[in-house]
């Protein structure tokens, strides 16, 4: 693996480089401490030392609304929405945010390939950095250090003021031919950030845990706080579900149909024509989605889907923090082999 | 985990996108349902297997998951009956012969035939349950020689909810099928059965080891009737159940049809009582 030497200073020369070859969608500061992944048009607007994006990279390939399809209703003729490949460099992400990407890619790629997903995603390239975890990030606890590079084409690894800019394959030595201010590195610094947010497990044991919790009390707890908002779905890298929806022209003439996401917390996800519910209560769904990070997939793929980036406790309304409740399901698991065994779990 | 790379690009279009198809004969068979009949294109063959469902669309209003309710030894055509119960079903009631409907699918898995080949059959549809339980029927009647007893419970409400009637005289009358229906409230002119459709279970007489049953019907009804077919002693591997869920999507990606860990419309609709069974959401 090659590694060279990025001064901070040559940032805003990297990026306009790299604008010459793509698009470059990047961290730009929103509120006074939200973020979002925009386009570049000036490199100074650029921020890499920030805690996490409001929303990850799945806006840009499963947009919060898209059109599928158009059609005419007085000719019944319909047509899909023509979607084109799109080389696009995603700059400055995060391990967790990048390891979210690869989970979306199975969740699309799995039985029915979703070619919409797969279009807007394929030329996709993908330059990482480090990032110093704050009170919410947990990711090191799902098994995803700062530093981990896959995915990525390039890495920026943040060393005191400087970078150490990690190729980590062709696309990524292609994106820097031409640019002449790196300089090689023999010794490579590594370390590891330490996470002060942790789930009390490793996340080997913690399918073995939720094999046992499906009915603690701890869902009850969580549910009397919630309000249903579905934000942590919204929010979540490896969230994807959605609904579909007909739309028709004022003339009626004409018409289409559009996808948009939608959230396994709000109140009417699993709920059929005629009105049964098959989780019409808030700790059935809550519980729903925490099994799907750490349980149903994770079952079959053997990696958490939840990536640590801590959005959904950042961002929730009502302050529910998913580390508190993943600890308290493990104390809850402990507590019962305890009173089974008599052996601390 | 599935990569990019494992997949051929470009990435195959149409997944969301309907087939234009002409509803070739309608009928009002009750009050909330009606019977379809219709064509894809150029008469092609849906190709399913009994259980399997189609995404139904009407252009400006949506797209919900149907049964199909004709078999697919009945070539050229095939059929459907819709409950009015939401906005796409009311639009639905109001086509006939002549107008047109979009179509994806079949998707899912169905009946597993192979597994019933040879078998007795034991079929209890319960409601609109009857729909998709039908393609089976067809199934086994047009195939008679290929299984052994057709036994079939049907229960509805009342005897206006009925479906299918002059076929229920039909299998009546034939010699090769057991037909018993009933109805929880009857009226002046009803002279069967009264009462739910566990009703008609404990009076069977079952070869257990060679007897796969098939249930479909409300989500209350499957508790009970499970419990009645245990009762029997019929083993658990031995049912077919058909699951209702919200299948938006049908190809396993929209999510809300999620039964704990498994995707209704890529598992099911159709399960194995036991691979549903440790799944606390399922029933």
């Amino acid at each position: 693996m090659e590694c060279y030497h990025l001064a901070q200073k040559a940032v805003p020369d990297l990026l306009e480089h790299l604008k010459k070859i793509a698009p470059v969608y990047a961290p730009h500061q929103k509120g006074e401490k939200s973020y979002s992944f925009e386009r570049v048009t000036h490199a100074s607007e650029v921020v890499l030392d920030y805690n996490r994006t409001m929303l990850s990279l799945k806006k840009f390939f499963l947009p919060p609304t898209e059109r599928l399809l158009q059609y005419s209703i007085q000719k019944q003729n319909v047509v899909e929405e023509e979607i084109k490949p799109e080389k696009r460099i995603f700059f400055g992400v995060h391990s967790y945010d990048m390891q979210a990407v690869l989970r979306l890619d199975h969740n699309m790629i799995e039985g029915h390939p979703e070619p919409n997903y797969i279009l807007r995603r394929q030329d996709a390239i993908f330059i990482g950095i480090s990032f110093e975890p704050d009170d919410y990030h947990f990711s090191r606890s799902v098994g995803i250090r700062v530093e981990e590079m896959e995915g990525f084409d390039l890495f920026l690894n943040k060393v005191d003021t400087n970078y150490y800019l990690f190729i980590l394959n062709k696309e990524g030595s292609d994106l820097l031919k031409g640019f002449q201010k790196l300089k090689a590195v023999k010794d490579i610094v590594r370390f590891e950030r330490n996470f002060k947010n942790k789930l009390k497990y490793h996340y080997n044991r913690i399918p073995e845990v939720f094999q046992h919790v499906y009915h603690s009390e701890v869902w009850q707890k969580v549910a009397e706080r919630c309000v249903g908002c579905g934000t942590c779905n919204l929010m979540c890298p490896t969230c994807y579900c959605f609904d579909v929806m007909d739309d028709v022209a004022l003339d009626v003439k004409s018409g289409e149909r559009r996808r948009q996401w939608d959230g396994c917390m709000l109140t009417p996800f699993a709920e059929v024509a005629g009105g049964e519910n098959f989780r019409d209560k808030y700790e059935q769904r809550t519980r729903h989605r925490v099994y799907r990070k750490f349980k149903y997939i994770t079952d079959q793929e053997g990696v958490p889907w939840c990536v640590g980036c801590g959005r959904c406790t950042a961002f929730c309304p009502a302050g529910i923090s998913l580390t508190d409740i993943v600890n308290n399901l493990i104390q809850d698991y402990e507590n019962q082999q305890y009173a089974k065994t008599g052996v601390v779990a | 985990m599935k990569h990019l790379h494992d997949i051929t690009l470009p990435a195959e279009r149409g997944l969301y996108l309907p087939t234009m198809c002409k509803i070739v004969e309608a009928k009002e068979l009750t009050k909330l349902e009606k019977w379809y009949r219709v064509e894809l294109p150029g008469g092609q063959d849906l190709g399913h297997t009994p259980g399997q469902f189609v995404e139904v669309s009407v252009l400006g209003v949506g797209e919900a998951p149907i049964s199909v309710s004709s078999s697919p030894t009945r070539q050229g055509s095939f059929e459907l009956c819709i409950r009015k119960v939401g906005m796409l079903t009311s639009v639905l009631r109001t086509l006939d012969t002549g107008d047109t409907i979009g179509i994806r699918g079949p998707f899912g898995h169905g009946f597993n035939v192979n597994e019933f080949r040879g078998k007795d059959v034991l079929i209890v549809g319960g409601g609109i349950g009857i729909v998709p339980l039908r393609s089976l029927i067809h199934y086994i009647l047009d195939r008679r020689a290929e299984f052994g007893r057709l036994i079939i419970l049907y229960g509805t409400k009342s005897p206006a909810e009925l479906l299918y009637r002059e076929e229920l005289a039909e299998w009546t009358a034939r010699d090769d099928v057991e037909f018993h229906v009933t109805v929880d409230h009857g009226n002046a002119d009803w002279t069967g059965n009264v009462g739910v459709i566990t009703t008609l279970i404990p009076a069977l007489q079952l070869d257990l080891p060679n007897t796969i049953a098939a249930v479909t019907g409300p989500p209350v009804m499957y508790k009970f009737v499970l419990m009645a077919l245990k009762s029997k002693r019929l083993p658990d591997e031995q049912v077919f159940v058909s699951l209702e869920r919200r299948m938006k999507c049908g190809v396993g990606k929209c999510g809300h049809c999620q039964i704990n860990g498994k995707y209704c419309c890529q598992d099911g609709p159709v399960f194995r009582y036991t691979d549903i069974k440790p799944l606390e959401e399922a029933l």
